[in-house]
C-alpha cells in the first residue's frame, strides 16, 4: 500500500495548481469589470462616440431637382430632413445626390439687421455669398462627435456655407446650446434672408435665453412681411409658452 | 472478509488470460479482419499497434477459437537465440523432439517445410516479434515462402520508428492489421464488462461518465494504462474503505481518487 498520506498532500498542490489559472482569470476579470463600472460612472467614456463608428446608414437620401415655390419648400425640407439625420445618424451625403435649387428673387426681409445683441455680424453680405457661391455643399458625413461640430465651423469660416450654418444651428439648439444657435441662425439668415428656418432658430432660441419680447417682435416682423403659417403657429406657441 | 475494492482490483491485474478477453467493437473487427486473413492464402500477416492495445491476447484468442480447426501454435517470447527458435520450430513442424547435441540445419527444415505444401496448413503466430533480428526474419520469410507455414507476426508500433517502414517488412508483408487504442466507448464498455464479468454491478456503476472521460484522457484508451490506472484507484479506495470509510463515496468514484491515482502513476504531476 503506498503512503497516502503523502499522496493526499501531493494531490492537493495538484489542485492548486490546477485552479490557479481560474483564481488568476476570476480575479482579473472581477478587477476588470469592476474598473469599467467606475469609468462608467464617472461618465469618463463617450460610448455615443463608439457607435460612431460601428453604425452605417442603409438608406441614402436622394435629392431631385425642382423648380417653382412649391417646389423650393419641398426640396428644403428634404435638405433639413438630411440634415435632421446628420445630428443623428451618419448618412452619407454625397454631392451628387444634391441638386442646386435656383431660389426665386423675393423682398429681402432683414428683419435681424437692426438687433443689437449681435455682435460677430461678419465681413461678408448675403447678396455677395450668393453672387460667389451658389452650390449647396453637404458632406457633413459620419458627425456625431463633438469634434465634427468644430470641423464644420472651421469648415464654415473658409466655405461660408449656408447648409452648414444651418446644420449647426440647428444641432446646436437641439442641443440646448441657444446662445450658438442664435449665432449660427443669424449666421444663416445672413447668407440667406429667406431662410425662414433660420430665422425660426433665432426666435426660439431668443425664447430659450429669456428674451422672449424680442422675440416675439422679430417674428411679428416677419409675419407682417411674409404671413407665414408656420410662423404663425410658432408665435402661438410662444405667447402661450407651449415652446 | 475482502473488500469489495480489493476483489475489483484484482480484476484490472494486467495479463493475457483467455478468460479475461473482453468482446468490444473494436476487438471484434481485429478479430474478423485477421481471421478473414488467415483464410487468405498470404504467407505473413502483419499485426501491430502500440504496447497495450491488446495484440497479444487477440493472438491468444485466435489460437483458442481456432485450435481445434487448424494447426495453430502461439510463440509468445521470441527465443534467446536462433538456435533455440529453430529447435521450437523443428518441435512444431515434426511433432518430434530434436535429439539432443543436435542443431536444425535450415536448408533441410525449409526443404521439408515445401514438402509439406499441400499436405499441412500451419500456422504460427509469432509475438512481440520485433525482437527478432532481420537474420532471424529473413529466414521465417524464407520458411513462409514454401506457403506450407503461413506466419502471423505482432509488432510494437513505437513512437519513434514506424516498424511497417522497416525494408524487410515492407516487400514481404501482405496483410497488414492495426490495432489502436480504445475511444472513450469502447473504454467504458471494457471496463464496465471487466467488473460484470466478475458480478461487480455496484462498482460497475459507481464509475460514471465523467469519471471515463477523465480516465480515457489520462490513459489515452490503452488498455494496459486503464488496467494500470483502475488497480490504483480500487487500490487507494480499499485503503480507504478500511481505513477512513468517510472519505469514500459508494455511489461514485470521487474524482480526487482518480487524480491521486494518476498522480501515483505519473500521468498528471505536481
Amino acid at each position: 500500500m503506498y503512503d497516502i498520506e503523502r499522496l493526499e498532500n501531493e494531490w492537493k498542490q495538484y489542485r492548486k495548481k490546477k485552479l490557479k489559472p481560474w483564481y488568476i482569470g476570476f480575479l482579473v476579470s472581477l478587477v476588470l469589470a469592476v474598473i469599467l463600472i467606475v469609468v462608467f460612472v464617472n461618465g469618463k467614456i463617450d460610448f455615443n462616440a463608439f457607435k460612431h463608428y460601428f453604425q452605417t446608414s442603409n438608406d441614402p437620401i436622394i435629392f431631385e431637382a425642382s423648380s417653382g415655390n412649391e417646389q423650393e419648400s419641398k426640396s428644403s425640407v428634404l435638405v433639413n430632413k438630411a440634415l435632421d439625420r446628420l445630428e443623428t445618424k451618419e448618412n452619407i451625403i454625397n454631392d451628387s445626390m444634391i441638386t442646386v435649387v435656383e431660389k426665386p428673387v423675393k423682398k429681402p426681409v432683414n428683419i435681424l439687421v437692426d438687433i443689437p445683441v449681435l455682435e460677430d455680424t461678419g465681413t461678408l453680405t448675403a447678396g455677395d455669398i450668393h453672387q460667389n457661391k451658389p452650390k449647396v455643399h453637404l458632406d457633413i458625413v459620419e458627425s456625431t462627435s463633438v469634434t465634427a461640430y468644430e470641423d464644420v465651423e472651421k469648415r464654415f469660416m473658409q466655405s461660408h456655407d449656408i447648409d452648414d450654418a444651418l446644420f449647426l444651428a440647428r444641432s446646436y439648439y437641439k442641443k440646448g446650446d441657444y446662445k450658438k444657435s442664435e449665432y449660427w441662425a443669424l449666421e444663416t439668415n445672413k447668407l440667406d434672408e429667406n431662410s425662414e428656418e433660420s430665422l425660426f432658430i433665432f426666435v426660439k432660441s431668443k425664447v430659450k435665453l429669456g428674451l422672449k419680447n424680442e422675440a416675439i417682435s422679430i417674428l411679428t416682423d416677419y409675419l407682417k412681411v411674409t404671413n407665414s403659417p408656420e410662423g404663425k403657429k410658432l408665435l402661438y406657441q410662444i405667447e402661450n409658452n407651449k415652446l | 472478509m475482502k473488500s469489495r475494492y480489493e476483489i475489483a482490483k484484482n480484476v484490472f491485474i494486467d495479463s493475457v488470460d483467455i478468460d479475461d478477453y473482453i468482446d468490444l467493437n473494436s476487438s471484434v473487427t481485429a478479430y474478423q479482419q485477421l481471421r478473414h486473413s488467415m483464410d487468405k492464402p498470404l504467407k505473413m500477416i502483419l499485426l501491430f499497434g502500440k504496447p497495450g492495445t491488446g495484440k497479444s491476447i487477440l493472438l491468444n484468442r485466435i489460437r483458442e477459437k481456432l485450435k481445434h480447426q487448424k494447426e495453430i501454435h502461439y510463440f509468445d517470447t521470441p527465443a534467446i537465440n536462433e538456435k533455440e527458435f529453430f529447435h521450437k520450430l523443428f518441435k512444431v513442424l515434426t511433432k518430434k523432439d530434436l535429439p539432443s547435441n543436435t542443431e536444425v540445419n535450415f536448408s533441410a527444415l525449409n526443404d521439408f517445410c515445401k514438402n509439406l505444401r499441400g499436405k499441412r496448413e500451419i500456422i504460427i503466430l509469432l509475438d512481440e516479434a520485433q525482437m527478432y533480428g532481420p537474420e532471424m526474419m529473413e529466414k521465417i520469410r524464407l520458411l513462409s515462402d514454401s506457403r506450407a507455414v503461413k506466419f502471423v507476426v505482432s509488432l510494437h508500433k513505437t513512437e519513434d520508428e514506424d516498424l511497417i517502414a522497416k525494408e524487410h517488412f515492407q516487400s514481404r508483408i501482405w496483410e497488414v492489421i492495426e490495432l489502436k487504442n480504445a475511444t472513450i466507448e469502447d473504454q467504458t464498455a471494457y471496463v464496465h464488462k471487466k467488473l460484470l464479468k466478475k458480478n461487480m454491478f455496484e462498482i460497475a456503476n459507481s464509475i460514471k461518465e465523467k469519471n471515463m472521460k477523465r480516465i480515457h484522457k489520462y490513459t489515452k484508451g490503452n488498455y494496459r494504462e486503464c488496467n494500470k490506472l483502475l488497480f490504483t484507484i480500487f487500490e487507494i479506495c480499499e485503503y480507504y474503505d478500511k481505513n477512513d470509510p468517510s472519505k469514500l463515496n459508494y455511489t461514485k468514484i470521487p474524482n480526487k481518487i482518480i487524480e491521486m491515482a494518476a498522480l501515483k502513476l505519473g500521468y498528471i504531476h505536481v
